[in-house]
């Protein structure tokens, strides 16, 4: 019962959601960017948590996946394969992270586990920066790509795809965790020698959380790539599309289906509205928040009952 | 419980906060009692000391127009002040395009006001193209800016054809000869373009290059290309590269006691952090810079000794970016109107007289050139070298580093 109102609820805010551009002009109302931006960081929190949250192998490589799927458009794009907002480009988009996912994958997870693993996908990310930036004319060296801009017609198909990918991400992660894959996951992130021993292929899950969540960086990097119209690599290899998702994951609690969502809202908010006030000074005002938010609530949004209650019985 | 309270109901003040604010409205024209406009500048991240300079010269500019009552306004029928919104854009691509959504969509600004620098004003431009708002840009490389042949913005930058003379000009007006100059350009939009630039330059001028070659950006050793400058007994460097990368090149220089003539640096030498960070080493070193205080124009001598007087420093930049404000309000007054596609009209192909970087002339394509100045660091202050007015500095040999 409560699984299905659950779901009613969670198919109603998405009904909610898609009326946005139909209630606010998308060309000159800032809300419909602000929520763009708000689904393209819950699709790409959502990737982490299925790796982190509930495989436990802390990934610090999104951006990684988010840039190669990015390039993909671009050069796509260039040589005529892929045309403006192509699915099925948008899709290779997803494919090509996700094998190179598998391809690293097998070697990395086979070998290295917690820091050591982090650091691994961390230097992922450098390696393909610095490719991208190596590529000559095929990838535009240092000064990346541009596609034309002229193709642009609307802010609305960018929203839907936005949200689209939310829910994707979303219900991805619901179906994985909710099936016998799930409950193999979470036995290798709480006991992986148990897990084993109990007849679960541990490098195997490990590999498919780690590609399925490449897979959707990969088609988050798309859209981003159709949006901004410049692919540059030290934008797209930027760090900070990993460690915003991982802060937003974090925050709402990560491992949680709700958490990333949670965190996601709450930092974007905060983010946007310290720019406005304070725009010099931003980055100290949301840092300091998410400082207090990290003390206070080191479980995250989602987890406060259970917090409470810990406090409760150490008290 | 309390911490549950505290942190859920913030959590929705701050969510209700941030959609109530992204949901108003446009402006009625009736209602229009300023003009806005909107810039997004590097307030944080690496470009930070740059967005400071610039931020001044543009709410000096809006100062000093509003000191004047306004700008007139036809289509109002009366003269209106000007109001600035800045956005930060963090020095990342990503965040300039952002800062300019933020700026149209909640800010809605009427029009917009340059970031600075290629890689950031470029997908700023392109958010301005999507919602067909002006665009008035500058510090963008104008050949990069004509490929993506925009129809929304303008660009005052440095003239092209016209850059390597900056440089090869006060080589050949040193004492000494120089014969086996080195090009280090900084592996980047930026450092790739003015390369292909000042390599065409060496030929124009009758200058084979010794050392030719892109250096990575945010590297930690460079002994292998001073190694090579010293093989090739390189007697003149013309590198580009950030403030930080530079201070490192040279100060690796000197331990390895490798001597130059000439040294003259873009992007990264013109900064008060490089002389902070080289001190009594700086001296010497060339600089470029888009403007001079002791530029012949009107309101220059003012301009840069309200700089001194508010930073106790000097500036080769706000010059530049205060020119290009008073070229946007003048556009507006003679347009008449604040609409987007009538204020680029009045820009492209008119020239605007008297600003503090001289006549500007707009061609028929948006773009606008300036000649690109020279300065040598002396005594913690940049002195012009180049354009050679009356009077300016004449440019000294550098000494080898054991004779100094």
């Amino acid at each position: 019962m409560k699984n299905k109102r659950n779901i009613g609820l969670f198919i109603l805010f998405v009904a909610l959601f898609a009326c946005v551009p139909l209630i606010f002009d998308p060309e000159t109302n800032y809300l419909v960017y602000f929520l763009f931006m708000v689904f393209s960081y819950l699709a790409l929190a959502q990737s982490w948590n299925l790796v982190a949250g509930y495989t436990g192998q802390i990934s610090l490589g999104i951006h990684a996946f988010f840039g190669f799927g990015a390039y993909i458009i671009a050069i796509g794009w260039r040589e005529g394969l892929i045309g403006y907002l192509d699915p099925i480009g948008m899709f290779l988009s997803g494919l090509g992270p996700a094998v190179l996912a598998i391809a690293i994958g097998i070697p990395l997870l086979s070998k290295l586990r917690g820091d050591y693993f982090a650091l691994g996908t961390l230097g992922l990310g450098e390696i393909l920066r610095t490719i991208f930036i190596q590529g000559g004319a095929f990838t535009g060296g240092s000064a990346g790509l541009m596609m034309p801009s002229s193709a642009y017609i609307s802010m609305a198909p960018y929203y839907y795809i936005a949200l689209l990918l939310a829910v994707f991400a979303t219900a991805v992660t619901y179906l994985m965790v909710h099936s016998t894959v799930g409950w193999a996951l979470i036995a290798v992130r709480d006991d992986e020698t148990a897990a084993a021993a109990n007849g679960i292929n541990v490098l195997m899950y490990k590999v498919l959380a780690f590609a399925v969540g490449a897979f959707m960086a990969g088609l988050c990097g798309s859209l981003q790539a159709y949006y901004l119209f410049h692919i540059h690599p030290q934008n797209f290899f930027g760090l900070n599309w990993t460690l915003y998702p991982i802060l937003m994951c974090i925050m709402g609690g990560s491992g949680t289906l709700m958490g990333p969502v949670i965190g996601v809202l709450f930092l974007t908010a905060v983010f946007e509205l310290a720019k406005i006030w304070l725009p010099e000074i931003h980055p100290i005002i949301s840092g300091a928040l998410i400082i207090a938010a990290i003390l206070f609530l080191p479980e995250g949004f989602t987890r406060i009952k259970l917090f409470g209650s810990f406090r409760r019985k150490r008290a | 419980m309390k911490v549950k309270r505290i942190f859920t109901f913030s959590g929705l003040v701050f969510l209700v906060l941030a959609m109530c604010l992204m949901s108003f409205g446009p402006v009625a024209a009736a209602d229009k009692k300023e003009i806005v406009i909107g810039t997004h500048l590097s307030l944080t991240g690496m470009l930070a000391m740059s967005g400071t300079e610039q931020k001044w010269s543009y709410e000096q500019a809006v100062a000093d127009i509003n000191k004047a009552g306004g700008i007139l306004v036809k289509e109002y029928g009366r003269k209106l002040p000007v109001r600035l919104v800045v956005a930060d854009d963090e020095s990342d691509p990503g965040k300039a395009a952002a800062a300019v959504e933020n700026l149209i969509k909640l800010q809605k600004v009427d029009l917009i006001l340059s970031g600075h620098s290629t890689p950031l004003t470029i997908p700023s431009m392109v958010t301005s193209e999507k919602y067909k708002k002006y665009y008035h840009g500058t510090t963008c490389l104008i050949p990069v800016w004509a490929e993506q042949q925009f129809k929304w913005s303008t660009m005052f930058f440095i003239d092209m054809p016209s850059f390597p003379d900056a440089a090869y000009n006060v080589i050949n007006s040193l004492p000494e000869k120089v014969e086996r100059p080195a090009l280090l350009m900084e592996d980047t939009l930026d450092g790739r373009g003015l390369g292909g630039v000042l390599r065409g330059g060496a030929e124009k001028f009758g200058y084979k290059l010794a050392v030719d070659e892109p250096w990575a950006v945010g590297s930690k050793d460079y002994s292998s290309q001073i190694l090579k400058l010293k093989a090739k007994r390189v007697d003149a460097v013309l590198i580009f590269g950030s403030a930080a990368d530079t201070v490192t090149f040279l100060r690796q220089m000197k331990e390895s006691n490798a001597n130059v003539k000439y040294f003259h640096g873009y992007k990264g030498t013109w900064t008060a952090e490089f002389i902070d960070a080289t001190g009594k080493d700086g001296q010497y070193v060339m600089c470029d810079g888009f403007w001079s205080e002791t530029y012949p124009y009107p309101g220059a001598k003012e301009l840069g000794a309200r700089f001194t007087k508010d930073y106790n420093k000097q500036s080769v930049s706000v010059g530049l970016f205060y020119a290009t404000a008073q070229i946007l309000f003048e556009a507006i007054e003679r347009a008449g109107s604040l609409d987007s596609a009538k204020v680029r009209d009045a820009v492209v192909n008119n020239e605007f007289k008297a600003t503090v970087m001289g006549d500007v002339k707009y061609g028929p394509d948006g773009s606008a050139g300036f000649q690109i100045g020279t300065f040598q660091w002396w005594d913690g202050r940049q002195k012009l070298a180049y354009p050679f007015l009356e009077g300016a500095w004449k440019t000294k040999i550098m000494p080898p580093w054991d004779k100094r």
